[in-house]
């Protein structure tokens, strides 16, 4: 049964209208709308709360407050720094201190307009600098050393010291933040949420309820778009939606508006990088030291996690002898950021690709030879800074297939000419490596469940922990499953994830979803087939079969067959039939542990990761000299999936990782007013991708014939990765603007660069030029 | 039917709708189609994800009658107020397909994997519906055009571009075509008392006339009332700031002001002629404006959105004032009582400030032909080419004679309070050669000329970077011509 062209599961639904997500869902006339009222002010002190006026408004159900949460006050997952509702003091412009639950969105408005809110303003920290001179450490710093770098630097023939900003990325998801909250009898509370984590938000609305969590279901059908920005935050959307439904005992839906969401939520971490490497004449890196700071904003949320990401990435796809990492990060007065696609393993990366641009400027090479020159070796210089080797190394396979495939030296050769020839519009190339490491870095959360159901129809029903943002996780689950039970797709149907049906799970997150998921189905569905192998045997036996014992039974084509006698089959709904008659269980859960993973963090070293996804892009960019604007010419993207589960969802992956990630580098810049207030709350001053910001010529192929041993049909991650291919597209405008100066001077360059950073640069150059 | 000034009527995909305010306290006459939809059962099918026109989610088709053709547009539904439906068809993603088999967009997007969380979906479908209406085997750069009004976070648009170019291959063909002439005759019956709609709730008035004359008789009547024309910008008062909008005199199908003439000396354009059909007749006759238009907003927003807005909302970033600057553009204002011209200069008076008397209306735009040699350019710096406001805007025209500089406008965007000219910069350069050193050094006098705010967009000194920088493209864009 052919499972690696499925179409995505959703697709027909997506393009008639009739898929669902929370906001589409009325689950009762008596529905309410639920609103957040949040603080204006970065930092200060809630003198007074009054919405006696608000209360008396026809339509308004409820207003609560902090002191009206039954349970505890708390959102924050590990560390509990973060809580539902502002009781006293108010820490960052978008923090929610009142719900209003009223009959229509017009009327809650109308409430919210009557609500008086005294808050006495304090001293904010409204930038990551500031945070750093203040030392607002919001955990300890942590190190990654391999080697002695202070040493080597000091015997490298050249050094250079350096600083890059890489900013904030807003996920841009387009739902924006829903829940519904649906009170049940007694205590119970079901939650149709918009999450990344359904576990988890049934964890923090049980807590805030202050209810055991058996009371508390929560489900997930999909999500438009989450991106990591519904892992930790979908949470808090929910916990509102419950708290306002268990005061008023009605449904409550709350869908954030999207400026309100854009300003209540966190985004991709800013972070602002220090290091110092040391190389010789050919470009060989021999130290690296690299400090990575980073904004955690107002309360811990997943920073660690994420900066711990970062430090893995610091290195990329280089070997350094003697390297030294430290990550630390920062308390601001700005919402809590979180996850964002990459994980941190971008803001990582970013600080040595940069520095390798550099270096090759200052020796006047090419870049990509310096890329090259680095690499991870295959059987020695493969040694990661925190002691796992990198094995099945394919960057040199893919360096060498994309430099042919994209005619990279005579694209250079081009474009070197064509910067002789023309004075106001300059082009510029890049070639980028990466290497991601897969797996959670948090070890035990490497595990996932499934609970397969067998009807007596002979159809089947998928359950699994894992969440559907648009992935196409459920595609590729019915792929496995269908697969792995040898019957057509269409016999079989993946439910929404729901927290009743597979306890304890991790989030979809770190790009493992159907690493983790699809090995938990298929987990199930061996079980399933133990059981009914005998039960095949029998009715094969009773067809005809003589010996049942000698040979393997064969689930395929929706038949049961042993491969010495194919030509005597039973059909998969009559095997069903009889194993249903035969008293044999028909519902197995699945199981799945990553093997193998763990980290010291006091030592820095262990085996955080079950395998690492590559991928390499090429990209040529025209920028215009006098403006600052530039136009994306052309990439070519090789990325390493091992066998592709589903081929159309993995470039669609990887397409859209790297288009999400060319806005990073370039136009999506947020700006906030020295207030703390954010200037960039909608899309009329966020600028992410349209259509005509992907590449003139876009070639994407997959490495094929490179299976990865050990995995869901040895199939690789690709959820993350595909982001950071942008980095080809950051510094091929560097490469552009670099051409201005003939190449003699290293550009002023942070990340985004916008055509405002672009034309900075370029007359910071001719100054440095004409001086 | 009801004949009733306070009842609006309309197709809903095949369904006759008529709506009579009074009878529905839940709906407003600036009930915008996005949220009227998504009130109804079975109509979810249509996003929001912005409220503002900038992401496409809500992406609509309404098709009109217009000479005994239907005409199909796609608009944001976000930024239309119910009223602006009446005696048109709207039709929803939920209508496309018929039965079982899906139109052939629709098949296109899942042939070619065009949807991921499918949230941006419907609007992307309707989008790719207007497309193939309105387009046989687009080329490349139609297609963008047609999608650059949607924002989708999850595909990088590859399969999306590839779904349309694979589908719009039928000539338009479709149920909807089939059904043309029983459409017709139902919107037919629907226009039959084409009087002017009066609406009166408890808390809004909402005037929606059919000819000037109307027009300009609830223009004097309530000068207080808000004009809108094709509500890009009215709709975010109440979409975005939440404000009642308590009076409007919707002048969106006023046919009188739709007009586009050519004259033998100037080009008369009626104020409520929307941005795509001005893109359209620019192509040819005046090319400044048609490079401008082709990044102006989305296909969405231009199907809505008016000349006489973009002048009347009077803004400091609009895209297309420095430009009628640099045309020397006049506008005709006309009152019940009388008509009268104005530069377009003298009308804008300062920060969204106009010159506007209350009781007259801006009816139509009047552009002198240009002279061969006068060299007339427009350009728009932003943070994103397309979809975007601009960060600085400019219009320049230059007439030389023998060489030197005889008359020069060098008109800004983004960079004061209100659109305006560089008149210091302008008087440097008026009698000198128009070459390289004069340039470089009015350059410096432009880039001293101007102090801009920094905001959301841009920092202060790259506006003044941007705006000297642009006169040296004026300069190198005039080389070759013959002046």
């Amino acid at each position: 049964m052919k499972t690696e062209n499925l179409k995505h599961d959703s697709a027909i639904k997506h393009v008639t209208g009739q898929s669902v997500y929370v906001n589409d869902m009325d689950v009762s006339p008596l529905q309410l709308t639920g609103r957040v009222v949040y603080s204006p002010v970065a930092h200060g002190l809630i003198k007074s709360i009054d919405f006696s006026e608000a209360l008396k408004v026809k339509g308004v159900a409820a207003i609560i407050s902090a002191g009206d949460i039954p349970g505890a006050n708390q959102m924050g997952l590990v560390i509990h720094d973060e809580p539902c509702l502002a009781e006293k003091e108010v820490v960052f412009i978008g923090q929610a201190i009142l719900l209003i639950a009223a009959e229509t969105e017009e009327i809650a408005i109308k409430a919210e307009r009557l609500i008086r809110i005294e808050i006495e303003e304090l001293d904010a920290i409204l930038s990551l600098r500031e945070a750093i001179q203040k030392e607002q450490l919001i955990a300890p710093p942590r190190y990654i050393v391999n080697g002695n770098a202070d040493e080597a630097l000091k015997k490298s023939p050249f050094t250079f010291e350096g600083e890059l900003e890489t900013g904030a990325q807003e996920h841009w998801y387009l739902e924006t933040q829903s829940a519904l909250a649906v009170p049940g009898e007694g205590n119970e509370m079901l939650v149709y949420a918009s999450s990344q984590n359904p576990a988890e938000t049934q964890a923090i609305v049980a807590e805030i309820l202050g209810l055991a969590k058996n009371e508390v279901d929560v489900e997930v059908r999909r999500m438009g778009g989450a991106f990591g920005g519904k892992e930790t935050q979908a949470n808090h959307v929910a916990a509102w939606a419950a708290l306002l439904a268990n005061t008023t005992k009605r449904p409550v839906k709350i869908h954030l508006f999207r400026d309100d969401d854009q300003k209540i939520t966190g985004k991709r971490h800013r972070f602002l990088s220090k290091y110092s490497i040391g190389f010789d004449e050919n470009g060989k890196i021999l130290a690296y030291k690299v400090e990575l700071n980073s904004d955690a904003g107002s309360s811990t949320d997943l920073s660690r996690a994420i900066l711990e990401r970062a430090m893995f990435h610091a290195e990329n796809a280089y070997y350094i002898p003697d390297i030294s990492i430290t990550g630390k990060v920062f308390r601001t007065n700005f919402p809590s950021n979180t996850a964002f696609r990459g994980f941190g393993g971008p803001q990582g990366m970013a600080v040595i690709e940069n520095a390798i641009d550099r270096i090759a400027r200052f020796l006047k090479m090419d870049a990509t030879e310096v890329r090259k020159l680095n690499f991870y070796g295959i059987g020695e210089s493969n040694q990661t800074p925190y002691g796992k080797l990198v094995e099945n190394n394919r960057l040199h396979v893919m360096s060498d297939r994309l430099i042919e495939s994209s005619g990279f030296y005579a694209l250079r050769k081009e474009i070197n000419s064509f910067n002789q020839e023309n004075k106001y519009q300059k082009r510029g190339l890049a070639l980028t490596p990466i290497k991601f490491g897969i797996s959670f870095t948090t070890a035990f959360l490497n595990q996932a469940g499934a609970l397969v159901n067998i009807y007596q129809d002979g159809t089947v029903q998928v359950n699994h922990g894992g969440t559907e943002m648009g992935q196409g996780l459920y595609t590729k689950i019915l792929g496995v499953a269908a697969s792995e039970l040898g019957v057509s797709p269409e016999f079989v149907k993946v439910t929404a994830t729901n927290t009743s049906k597979i306890p304890n799970t991790s989030a979809t997150a770190a790009s493992s979803g159907s690493d983790l998921n699809g090995m938990a189905v298929k987990n199930a569905i061996d079980t399933l087939k133990e059981r009914l192998v005998p039960v095949a045997k029998a009715e094969l036996a009773k067809a005809g079969v003589t010996d049942v014992h000698h040979g393997n039974i064969c689930f395929k084509d929706n038949r049961i067959y042993i491969d010495s006698y194919s030509d005597v089959s039973i059909a998969f709904g009559d095997l069903i039939q009889s194993a249903y008659l035969n008293q044999v269980s028909l519902s197995s859960t699945g199981f799945y542990k990553t093997p193998g993973i763990y980290f010291d963090r006091e030592t820095g070293k262990g085996n955080p990761f079950y395998y690492y996804a590559y991928g390499m892009a090429v990209s040529e960019v025209q920028v215009d000299v006098l403006t600052g604007e530039y136009k994306l010419l052309r990439t070519d993207i090789l990325h390493d999936v091992g066998d592709s589960l589903n081929e159309d969802i993995d470039i669609g992956q990887i397409e859209g990782g790297f288009i999400q990630g060319v806005g990073w580098v370039t136009t999506e810049e947020i700006r906030w007013d020295i207030k703390g207030r954010l200037l960039t709350h909608s899309p009329d001053t966020y600028k992410i991708p349209t259509i005509n910001e992907i590449p003139l010529v876009f070639n994407v192929d997959l490495l094929r014939d490179y299976p990865n041993e050990g995995t869901i049909r040895k199939s690789k991650a690709v959820g993350e990765p595909p982001f950071m291919l942008a980095f080809s597209v950051w510094l091929a405008i560097k490469d552009a603007i670099s051409a201005v100066g003939h190449h003699e001077f290293e550009p002023d360059f942070s990340l985004p660069a916008t055509a405002e950073v672009v034309l900075m640069s370029i007359e910071k150059m001719k100054m440095e030029k004409v001086g | 039917m009801n004949a009733s000034k306070q009842v609006i009527r309309f197709l809903l995909n095949e369904r006759l709708v008529e709506l009579d305010f009074r009878d529905h306290p839940e709906l407003k006459p600036t009930t915008t189609v996005l949220n009227y939809l998504r009130s109804l059962p079975f109509h979810k099918g249509v996003k929001e994800g912005c409220a503002e026109g900038d992401c496409g989610a809500c992406t609509v088709v309404i098709a009109e009658n217009q000479n005994r053709k239907l005409v199909y547009k796609t608009v944001d539904s976000c930024l239309v107020f119910l009223p602006m439906l009446h005696g048109k068809q709207l039709i929803t993603v939920e209508h496309l397909a018929n039965g079982n088999e899906l139109h052939p967009v629709q098949q296109a997007m899942v042939d070619q994997n065009g949807s991921q969380c499918g949230y941006c979906t419907p609007g992307i479908v309707m989008s790719l519906f207007g497309l193939y209406k309105n387009q046989h085997q687009p080329s490349s750069e139609v297609i963008k055009d047609a999608l650059t009004g949607n924002l989708c976070r999850c595909t990088g648009y590859r399969p999306i571009a590839d779904a349309a170019s694979g589908a719009c291959v039928f000539h338009g063909v479709d149920k909807f075509s089939t059904a043309e002439t029983e459409t017709l005759k139902s919107l037919d019956s629907l226009n039959i008392h084409k009087t002017h709609i009066e609406i009166h709730t408890s808390t809004q008035h909402y005037y929606k006339p059919f000819t000037l004359t109307d027009a300009l008789e609830f223009r004097r009547k309530h000068p207080d009332a808000l004009i809108t024309g094709g509500s890009t910008d009215v709709a975010l008062r109440q979409t975005k700031k939440k404000e009642l909008l308590e009076k409007i005199i919707d002048i969106s199908d006023v046919d009188d002001l739709k007009t586009m003439e050519e004259h033998k000396d100037t080009f008369r354009i009626g104020a409520g002629v929307n941005m795509e059909r001005l893109l359209h007749f620019s192509a040819s006759r005046l090319p400044a404006l048609y490079k401008m238009l082709k990044i102006f907003g989305s296909l969405q927003i231009r199907n809505l959105a008016t000349i006489g807005g973009n002048i009347g909302s009077a803004s400091p970033i609009g895209d297309t004032l420095p430009l009628l600057m640099a045309y020397k553009a006049n506008l005709k204002l006309q009152s019940i009582t009388g008509v009268r011209f104005c530069r377009i200069e003298d009308f804008i008076t300062g920060y969204r400030t106009t010159d506007l008397k209350t009781d007259e209306m801006i009816t139509e735009i009047v552009i002198s032909k240009p002279p061969a040699n006068r060299i007339i350019r427009s350009y728009k710096v932003s943070r994103r080419k397309d979809l975007d406001i601009s960060t600085v805007s400019a219009g320049f025209s230059l007439l030389t004679v023998n060489g030197n500089v005889d008359d020069i406008v060098l008109a800004f965007g983004g960079m004061a309070a209100q659109p305006a000219r560089a008149t210091k910069t302008e008087l440097f350069l008026k009698g000198k050669p128009w070459a390289e050193d004069t340039v470089f050094e009015a350059m410096e006098k432009l880039y001293h000329e101007f102090t801009p705010l920094s905001d959301a967009r841009a920092h202060a000194d790259y506006r003044c970077l941007v705006a000297r920088n642009l006169l040296l493209k004026f300069f190198e864009d005039s080389k070759g011509l013959s002046l």
